[in-house]
């Protein structure tokens, strides 16, 4: 196995960014990643963030690049929200990531029924949680069409960058 | 109420110089890193590690909100902001406020004081500290001429909103200035979002001269001697040392009474550093800025006097005024500083990120090394480039240059370009050991002897 770390995917990212390529297609051993400025492009996954308009923007988030494990910290999968880990999901299962840290949401207010529940069908434009960063709400979309399949972070939770928030099977 | 737990907004050295400080004081830590620094030096030593974006600095380091939600979110009761990024943002400060969060650091009121440059120098002339001839604040050339005439030429341009070197241009008469005059406002205005200017006498031969202070809040306010920084490339410091040996110890101490006097007057509260300007002719000295923040260089400081600054800045932070009195200090030895970069000297000051493949780092008595770096670690090409400070501690000056070139000598870095063999010219560059030096020596005498092809 090569060893690939986090810091190296961002630092190729970031080249990537500030260069004038198309498309890169990597692949080092068991790794493989393809990065495309062209939207809908055949990426492995996506991360969909939007912003409520009457509120001050954050920051737009990159498409997040899904590769094999996710790595940081391992989402907790007991308790009332979350829902039970599935053992083994298929590599064309779609993570959805958090686009920076914050404290997650799965309702649009108190007691309002969750955005989404587990077996429920999204489009790639629904909202599927928030992510609240003191007082600013930032809506997080599904990013594919498909239905949900697990819901990683218990409501309320603090969530770190780019951690798995939910697993969506794609139509 | 002491502090329980902190959380640093910050990285590389700084970040792990805070854990460690805060451990030894008992004081749980959470990092707060990017994602190219979830798996650094600090983020393992720390109590706790978060991220909070990805690795550019303006969705992480750089986002007040989030690093204040992720204090309160882990529980933290204080904020460490290290050097650099946000430190002396008095927003963060006020939002830490709000929050009932301890902002390790001044109030925002002195932040903002001492931050905005004419507004500093306004308390620095009611305290009675010495300055430049300057302006207030300028809009025009025309202005800018008329006020030059009457103090006499060279001047230079500042901005008012920020420091490094951004706005800053030298002009020997009226035609340059005025020409000058737009382009660096312009530059001030990207670099700070505010293009306002003022105009000061410039200072042909000078040393970059600064007091260490510690304000505990309550009007006290005690130093640790000076440091001489004059050796700059592009007002970038590469090397720090205290005492500045060079100044009569008469002019010292009327340093030392300036730049205490002049925080007194706000009750500053933190550690934080008065810089001026030494004029070498004349033996006098004039304001040139507060920075309401630890330094980089301040381990010279504590290597001379035997504190640890980034402690007392916590158990000032957390009201338990450490029992230190102005009497009770006393500089000994001396003390250099250098700091490694990743960057390459031969390819116009480059950056150099990348792995590193090789480090062997210096050891020995008054050999201090203050990184985050080691072997197989990775410079990130995102952030300042400074992967160590190299510092060292002897009875006297010429002592400690043999221990800097020692220590030079044995420093091996591989995988990424580094200054080092550049450090090692300086610290044997017989201008350096004799100590005769001003602010521009660097760039004008010494790199163009540098750049030369060596003789065979």
């Amino acid at each position: 196995m090569t060893d690939i770390k986090s810091q190296d995917i961002e630092a190729l990212l970031e080249t990537f960014d500030g260069s004038t390529w198309q498309e890169l297609h990597l692949k080092i051993e068991g790794l493989e990643i393809f990065v495309s400025k062209t939207p809908g492009a055949r990426a492995p996954a996506s991360t969909g963030a939007h912003h409520q308009a009457e509120q001050m923007p954050l920051p737009l988030t990159r498409a997040t690049v899904a590769t094999a494990p996710p790595h940081g910290t391992q989402p907790s999968a007991s308790g009332s929200g979350a829902t039970p880990a599935i053992p083994e999901a298929p590599a064309h299962w779609v993570t959805v990531r958090a686009p920076n840290l914050g404290t997650f949401y799965r309702a649009p207010k108190p007691g309002a029924a969750p955005y989404v529940s587990v077996g429920q069908k999204v489009d790639a434009e629904m909202e599927v949680c928030l992510i609240e960063v003191m007082k600013l709400f930032t809506n997080v979309l599904a990013g594919v069409s498909g239905t949900v399949r697990q819901i990683f972070v218990e409501d309320t939770e603090l969530v770190e960058y780019d951690q798995p928030l939910l697993l969506i099977e794609p139509a | 109420m002491a502090l329980r737990r902190i959380l640093i907004a910050n990285r590389g050295e700084i970040a792990l110089r805070i854990v460690r400080a805060a451990r030894s004081l008992g004081v749980e830590t959470v990092l707060a890193a990017s994602a190219a620094d979830r798996e650094s030096m600090a983020a393992r030593e720390a109590d706790r590690t978060v991220v909070l974006g990805p690795a550019a600095a303006r969705d992480s380091y750089l986002n007040p909100r989030l690093i204040v939600h992720a204090a309160k979110a882990t529980g933290c009761d204080g904020l460490h902001p290290g050097y650099g990024f946000l430190s002396e943002r008095s927003s963060l400060a006020a939002l830490c406020a709000e929050e009932g969060i301890v902002f390790v650091g001044p109030t925002a009121d002195s932040i903002r004081a001492v931050g905005d440059k004419l507004s500093a120098r306004r308390l620095a002339k009611a305290a009675g500290v010495p300055m430049t001839p300057g302006s207030e604040k300028l809009d025009t050339g025309a202005q800018a001429v008329a006020f030059a005439e009457s103090v006499g030429f060279p001047v230079v341009t500042k901005a008012s909103a920020g420091g490094g070197g951004r706005g800053m241009v030298v002009a020997p008469d009226a035609k340059t200035l005025v020409e000058a005059f737009e382009r660096a406002s312009t530059e001030a205005k990207e670099a700070f979002g505010d293009g306002t200017l003022y105009v000061e006498r410039y200072v042909e031969r000078a040393r970059h001269v600064e007091v260490q202070v510690l304000g505990l809040g309550d009007g006290r306010v005690v130093h640790f001697g000076e440091r001489d920084c004059s050796l700059q490339r592009r007002y970038q410091k590469m090397v720090e040392e205290a005492p500045a040996a060079a100044v009569p110890e008469a002019t010292r101490a009327r340093l030392h009474e300036a730049a205490v006097s002049l925080l007194s007057s706000i009750r500053y509260r933190n550690a934080g550093t008065v810089e001026f300007l030494y004029d070498i002719d004349r033996d006098d000295f004039y304001f040139m800025e507060v920075n309401a923040r630890i330094q980089v260089e301040h381990p010279v400081s504590e290597m001379i006097t035997g504190v640890d600054l980034i402690q007392l800045q916590l158990e000032v932070a957390g009201g338990e005024l450490p029992r230190i009195e102005q009497r009770d200090i006393h500089p000994r030895g001396h003390s250099i500083e250098a700091r490694i970069i990743a960057e390459n000297p031969e390819r116009g000051f480059a950056p150099s990120p990348g792995r590193i493949r090789l480090w062997r780092p210096p050891q020995g008595e008054g050999v201090r090394l203050d990184t985050a770096m080691e072997e197989g670690a990775l410079v990130p090409p995102f952030y300042d480039s400074m992967i160590a400070k190299l510092i060292v501690h002897a009875a006297d000056r010429l002592s400690a240059i043999a221990r800097l070139r020692a220590a030079l000598d044995a420093f091996t870095v591989e995988g990424v370009a580094t200054n080092i063999a550049l450090l090692r010219r300086i610290a044997a560059h017989p201008e350096f050991i004799a100590n005769r030096l001003d602010t521009r020596w660097l760039e004008s005498v010494f790199l163009p002897q540098y750049r030369e092809p060596k003789e065979a």
